[in-house]
């Protein structure tokens, strides 16, 4: 423990001063000057409501842009061994983050709630980056809080064509380790990049994850099924679940297999349960998208 | 031999191609590009060429994510990065989503049919659910397995310095 290094070091330093004090208990009066000399170390310490408020944005930042359970347990660590906390305690779940910061005989336990979980390797590096500059002392805990809370909108980002294209691309390599000819290669490029661009619209828009994980399965099911059917291919069935492949949530998935095998069992089946919920709105879309195509065309 | 070596290289170059698209979709870094590339043919080249060796999809897909997640922990050594950044991004081409959506769409066609119908699709059902539940284990065991290792080395070196 930080504090009781440094009680011993005090006791110690007093000790050679030819104080009759013993290094392994205090005497009154050593204690006494022990809490003066701790209280003025405190003083120039950040506060700890300072130290538990940095720990949670960047905790829950991590958790947003796609971390797993044990690299935000130790970002929350690394900040509070860099502002000389004791080791911190760190609960995270799904949607909230809690974390108890102790000082000697100081401290302060706060919790945050957490957003959409997403994927975003950027940022979720520019708040490792802050944190690795806060424990180089590079920068102090208030700048460290300004540049955590400016990292969504300071993180560059690729322009939403060219992430559209992209995924529609993954998509279609997608159809081709499933099986599917080339004949349906394209329609499903066009199908996955309109689905993506559709759910980012509806992203910004704030709509329920679910709701769009459904409407945008449909329609990328849907001009996938059609297109494929007008190129001429047979593989119309598998150009349809590839086109929804986008919707996935891999991350999650391998992050709920991280957590479980690091003994976070509680985020672990949060995540789960999640995962599933999105598999079965994905589902629902591409079925109702496959009867209509199968039945129509 | 010819036809193998076709094929490890169709689903190693495709399988890069996924991952490097869903790289630029969870906005990896342009450097970063290539090299999930590289970390999606990795993983796809390596699980196709235990498929074909006559492996199950499970036991493929655990080889796979531990080839990608030990060529990550390779490549992590030299630089001042947390987390399994390449491993993660190779790995998710191996996920079966296409298995989960037969898997659920066959569940949802039982709902509406008769008992000799759901009889009958229930053993693909089953079979599905069953391979789509140990792949998911195994990708995730083999990413696991270098990082649980991580606390004892970095106790054995800071014990060396």
């Amino acid at each position: 423990m930080a504090w009781q290094q440094s009680q011993a070091e005090f006791v110690k330093r007093f000790t050679s001063d030819g104080e009759h004090c013993l290094s392994t208990q205090l005497s009154a009066n050593c204690h006494r000057r022990y809490q003066f000399m701790n209280q003025n170390e405190n003083d120039r310490l950040p506060p700890l409501e300072s130290v538990a408020r940095l720990s949670l944005s960047a905790g829950r930042l991590l958790l947003e842009t796609g971390a797993s359970g044990r690299m935000v347990h130790e970002a929350i660590q690394d900040i509070g061994l860099a502002l000389k906390c004791d080791p911190t305690e760190v609960m995270c779940q799904h949607a909230a983050v809690l974390v108890m910061i102790r000082r000697g005989s100081l401290s302060c336990m706060q919790m945050t709630k957490v957003g959409e979980h997403g994927v975003n390797f950027r940022r979720a590096q520019a708040v490792r980056q802050v944190i690795s500059d806060l424990m180089a002392e590079k920068v102090d805990y208030v700048k460290a809080q300004t540049q955590i809370e400016r990292i969504p909108v300071a993180t560059a980002a690729y322009p939403v064509w060219f992430v559209c294209i992209c995924t529609g691309l993954a998509c279609s390599a997608f159809s081709r380790l499933l099986g599917a000819d080339w004949a349906s290669f394209v329609p499903i490029l066009i199908a996955s990049t309109s689905g993506q661009w559709l759910r980012h619209k509806l992203a910004q828009n704030r709509h329920n994850i679910f709701v769009i994980t459904a409407l945008v399965s449909f329609v990328s099911a849907m001009l996938a099924g059609v297109g494929t059917r007008l190129c001429g291919s047979t593989h119309f069935s598998v150009a349809m679940i590839s086109s929804t492949l986008l919707l996935v949530p891999g991350v999650a998935i391998l992050n709920t297999q991280t957590d479980v095998l690091e003994s976070k069992p509680n985020l672990a089946m949060a995540r789960a349960l999640r995962i599933l919920y999105i598999l079965v709105f994905m589902c629902l879309g591409l079925a109702l998208a496959q009867a209509l195509v199968i039945a129509k065309l | 031999m010819n036809t193998l070596l076709i094929q490890i290289i169709h689903q190693g170059f495709f399988g890069g191609v996924a991952a490097a698209g869903f790289a630029v979709l969870f906005n990896y870094r342009p450097s970063l590009l290539p090299l999930s590339f590289g970390a999606g043919l990795l993983a796809l080249a390596t699980r196709t060429a235990f498929l074909e060796s006559g492996f199950t999809l499970p036991i493929a897909s655990f080889f796979g994510a531990l080839a990608v997640a030990i060529a990550d922990r390779l490549w992590k050594d030299s630089r001042p990065v947390r987390g399994a950044v390449l491993a993660i991004v190779g790995a998710i081409p191996m996920v079966p989503g296409g298995i989960a959506a037969k898997v659920l769409i066959t569940l949802f066609v039982m709902l509406g049919s008769d008992s000799t119908a759901i009889i009958a699709a229930l053993p693909e059902a089953l079979q599905g659910m069953m391979t789509l539940t140990f792949t998911i284990a195994a990708i995730g065991t083999g990413l696991a397995l270098p990082s649980l290792f991580q606390p004892w080395t970095q106790r054995t070196r800071e014990q060396e310095e």
